[in-house]
């Protein structure tokens, strides 16, 4: 080939490469149906730290967070029936070494509840399309699942199955499939496996957390309630408190055995 | 019920909390919260685990006798935030140890919950409390 013909064809490789590089950077690919159908990002409250209680409330009835008179609480028959068995650690109707607290006897996962009534953290991880919350308490945790909507027939399990989505401010958890063996708190009333959960986040401010939760559970309770809990964003950090079956026994004969008081009821 | 530590908060949203000496996994009704007594002795055992961490002290009684109590705690992870650490005590450390003794005369008590800590002096140096 003459080699005048080789050094039009490098110029004309090389204006060709130069064209389709400068038109690809002075004209903006088009954007797929899916981009341009994609919504702005919507703004995303914060719950980001470590949240611990603020005051003691061992009953979740509104009206009588103290447990000073737990049976008020309007309970179908069935869940009647139910608290009164129940030898709670706290309350009116506290029992030292006579309880048959599931998780002071068994080391049974406290419940989403019952969870809040502990002196221990937890804390909200935001990730895309879930939250996971985590517990310092038995080291629990739980999905809190933004991009979908209850199964159909969802397994009871001990922490329920748990969706959510945010609006405004708040992020509004809305969970089912929870079993029946746990309390919702610390005096001993009981829930049924029909339980809905409605909680509330909100942060106030940057050390202030407020949840608020309704439950609804016809089998269990003659009418819907709800009460509050505030946490305050805390400097520790997060450490798990593992609840131990043999630690639990060792306790109990070293203390509590000696340390009786018999049950008023 | 007025505890010695109780604490109440009032918040603007009309929402009483009061803290209430919350032991955490277990009550404390088998414990005397109206009364603190103050034991001199020696300590022979310190059990920093869970679910509560626990001082074994050697006291001499009102006869002379040498009783050995036992002063309940709370949780490591709790303690750690009220100040303590797992060295804060040791066998053979001479203690002021106040707490709230059992209602049924047994030498246990409860000295330290997740909301109070009562007061103790090791070898002449008090230890964080509230």
């Amino acid at each position: 080939m003459p080699c005048y013909t080789t050094r039009l064809l490098i110029i004309l490789a090389a204006a060709s490469i130069f064209s389709s590089v400068s038109h690809g950077q002075t004209v903006a690919p088009t954007p797929s149906a899916k981009e341009q159908a994609a919504p702005e990002v919507a703004h995303v409250p914060d719950f980001s730290g470590s949240w611990a209680v603020v005051g003691g409330a061992p009953s979740w009835d509104p009206s009588d967070p103290r447990g000073a008179k737990p049976d008020e609480l309007p309970m179908t028959p069935w869940a009647l029936e139910r608290f009164k068995a129940a030898r709670p650690p706290f309350g009116a109707n506290a029992t030292f070494d006579a309880v048959n607290d599931p998780v002071q006897k068994y080391c049974d996962p406290p419940g989403i509840t019952r969870l809040y009534a502990y002196p221990w953290q937890f804390a909200l991880i935001q990730a895309p399309g879930v939250v996971y919350m985590l517990y310092e308490f038995t080291g629990l945790w739980r999905p809190i699942w933004l991009d979908r909507e209850h199964p159909k027939s969802p397994d009871s399990t001990w922490m329920g199955d748990s969706i959510g989505r945010y609006e405004g401010d708040t992020l509004v958890v809305d969970t089912i499939g929870l079993n029946d063996k746990t309390w919702i708190d610390q005096v001993g009333h009981p829930h049924s496996d029909a339980l809905h959960l409605i909680e509330r986040f909100r942060r106030v401010d940057q050390d202030i957390l407020e949840v608020t939760v309704t439950f609804d559970d016809p089998k269990a309770y003659t009418k819907p309630f709800t009460g509050k809990r505030v946490f305050k964003r805390s400097s520790s950090p997060m450490e798990v408190t593992l609840c131990s079956l043999s630690e639990m026994q060792s306790f109990d004969d070293e203390v509590m055995k000696s340390t009786t008081v018999t049950p008023k009821k | 019920m007025k505890s010695k530590r109780s604490i109440a908060f009032c918040f603007a949203a009309g929402l009483l909390l009061i803290a209430i000496p919350i032991s955490a996994h277990h009550g404390t009704s088998g414990y005397d919260m109206e009364k603190v007594i103050t034991l001199n002795g020696t300590v022979t055992i310190f059990n920093w685990s869970n679910p509560h961490c626990l001082i074994h002290i050697d006291v001499k009684d009102s006869k002379g006798d040498m009783k050995d109590w036992i002063l309940e705690l709370a949780a490591p992870t709790l303690m750690t935030r009220n100040g303590w650490t797992k060295d804060s005590l040791k066998p053979g450390d001479e203690v002021v140890a106040e707490t709230h003794p059992a209602k049924n005369g047994a030498t246990t008590g409860l000295s330290g919950a997740s909301t109070s800590l009562l007061k103790f002096v090791v070898n002449g140096h008090a230890l964080p409390f509230h």
